[in-house]
């Protein structure tokens, strides 16, 4: 009997301290880990774009943070979207409803910087909603620039892998054709569906169209010697833009033996290109028929 | 059961009379599953081995206060604690590496080698004791997936360490899971072989 008390003594002794060490290095390490992660998405932004070391000039980036809304039984999309006159920064948010009309139009007066912190950005918006309207936090993305020009976009997303989940990030031309993406997470199986991070997976989705991407299916043959050789560019420059102009028009080949990641990871790209494109479409026109001036 | 080797031989014990793939036939998943190349091997041995001797040496600090009913779920417990801190420390420390490895040391709290080998003497002997054992074990298992990683890597992808050596891919096959089987049973029987060898031409001097 009196075996059990020690038991459970020394049981929950264990944990508590096995708890302290995992905690301990839990909150040491943490800071640490996310510098590392955000260090790691600029990189990856940066090298999707296809810059190498230093931006040019004639470049710049915005960030644009989405939220869902609701008030009472309604639900309203809301764009956090920089402002264009001040050169000092500063926001808009405007809130769209479902079907994409404008409800509300707030000025937020944060920089740059502020934005990017999730707490600062949340507490100076809910500042200017009124009263008794929830918001959470959807998604952000980049919109790329040259020369002032909308010229690209960077968008991230995550859906069901086989294992677990993938986390891409996707770089998007403006009208919607795929630039390329980066595999930032997963938990795939290596050599099998972990296959999602070689380039001769992830360039065949390279420069493929809007149009060619919503009927994009995965099929289960071998990829062409000559298509192989370009997506590992094992061949020169102007050759390989050759045989990738070719096989544009192409589904997907399967990774061997890991034809659901294949799936998934196309199927996920696919829903985010749709999703994004619509929401950019819907929320262009807004901008349009409402004269508003950010920078989009 | 005293341990009477010195510490060179228990590390010698951990590579080759008791290596863990090939003669205890332990931690068979990972053997077959993730050994499909020498890096995956490189990769996942290293972070075994370190749980391994931090959880031997964890157990043999603690042997006297453990209560022996229940040895396993301390056991258990041990392991995880230190696969998660290697974990959060190679997340925030070394992130190239992690980005490769974070995978593999996930599962490594599912091994039977390191329940079982601080069962075996972790819980019996004293510490610079199991500091080694958990260092041969560790190493055992090191050189077993790199050696089963090398032979799946040449025959099924025809490259060695991501560097195309064949130019071309001999059989697919040895890339999936079934083929870990065949690797891993063909090699226990090389060794096993080898060691026959070696003691009868010992015995025969």
């Amino acid at each position: 009997m009196k075996d059990i008390f020690t038991i459970i003594f020394r049981l929950t002794l264990s944990c508590v301290l096995a708890g302290t060490v995992m905690g301990t290095t839990f909150v040491l390490t943490n800071k640490a880990k996310k510098h590392n992660e955000h260090v790691k998405e600029e990189r990856v932004a940066f090298s999707l774009l296809g810059f190498k070391g230093e931006v040019p000039e004639s470049v710049t980036m915005e960030t644009a943070y989405r939220y869902v809304l609701s008030r009472g039984g309604d639900q309203f999309i809301g764009y956090l979207m920089p402002r264009q006159e001040s050169k000092e920064g500063g926001y808009r948010f405007l809130q769209l409803d479902l079907d994409g009309n404008l409800a509300e139009k707030y000025r937020v007066d944060i920089t740059a910087e502020q934005a990017a912190g999730a707490k600062e950005r949340d507490q100076s918006i809910s500042a200017v909603l009124p009263q008794g309207v929830e918001m959470r936090f959807a998604e952000q993305f980049k919109i790329v620039f040259r020369d002032g020009v909308r010229s690209a976009y960077l968008i991230s997303g995550k859906f069901p892998g086989f294992k677990t989940h993938i986390a891409v990030m996707m770089a998007l031309d403006s009208d919607f054709s795929i630039i390329g993406f980066e595999v930032l997470e997963h938990e795939e199986d290596p050599g099998l569906g972990g296959e999602i991070e070689k380039p001769y997976f992830k360039n065949q989705f390279k420069g493929k169209s809007f149009e060619v991407v919503q009927d994009l299916e995965v099929v289960k043959s071998p990829i062409p010697e000559d298509y192989l050789k370009a997506l590992e560019v094992d061949i020169p420059p102007e050759a390989v833009k050759k045989v990738m102009q070719q096989h544009r028009g192409d589904d997907i080949y399967a990774l061997t033996g890991a034809t659901i990641s294949t799936v998934a990871v196309t199927e996920g790209l696919k829903g985010m290109i749709k999703k994004f494109a619509y929401r950019v479409n819907v929320l262009d026109s807004v901008i349009d028929n409402q004269q508003i001036a950010v920078s989009f | 059961m005293a341990n009477d080797k010195t510490n060179f031989q228990l590390v010698a014990n951990g590579i080759l009379a008791e290596n863990p793939i090939f003669k205890l036939a332990l931690s068979m998943c990972p053997a077959v599953g993730i050994s499909t190349t020498v890096m995956n091997g490189v990769m996942l041995g290293i972070a075994v081995l370190f749980v391994q001797v931090f959880s031997s040496v964890t157990i043999s600090l603690f042997k006297n206060v453990i209560h022996p009913r229940i040895r396993i779920p301390t056991y258990t417990l041990t392991i995880a604690t230190w696969v998660t801190v290697i974990d959060l420390t190679l997340a925030a420390a070394l992130p190239e590496a992690y980005a490769k490895m974070g995978i593999f040391v996930k599962i490594i709290v599912a091994f039977a080698i390191i329940t079982m080998r601080l069962e075996m003497f972790a819980c019996k002997e004293p510490v610079q004791a199991s500091f080694w054992d958990g260092l041969g074990m560790g190493l055992g298992f090191l050189v077993g997936m790199v050696v089963i990683g090398f032979v799946r890597e040449l025959l099924g992808s025809g490259a060695i360490l991501g560097y195309d050596v064949l130019g071309f891919k001999p059989l697919l096959f040895f890339i999936l899971p079934s083929a870990g089987f065949f690797v891993v049973g063909l090699m226990m029987a090389f060794f096993n072989y080898i060691e026959i060898a070696y003691k009868r031409s010992k015995g025969q001097k």
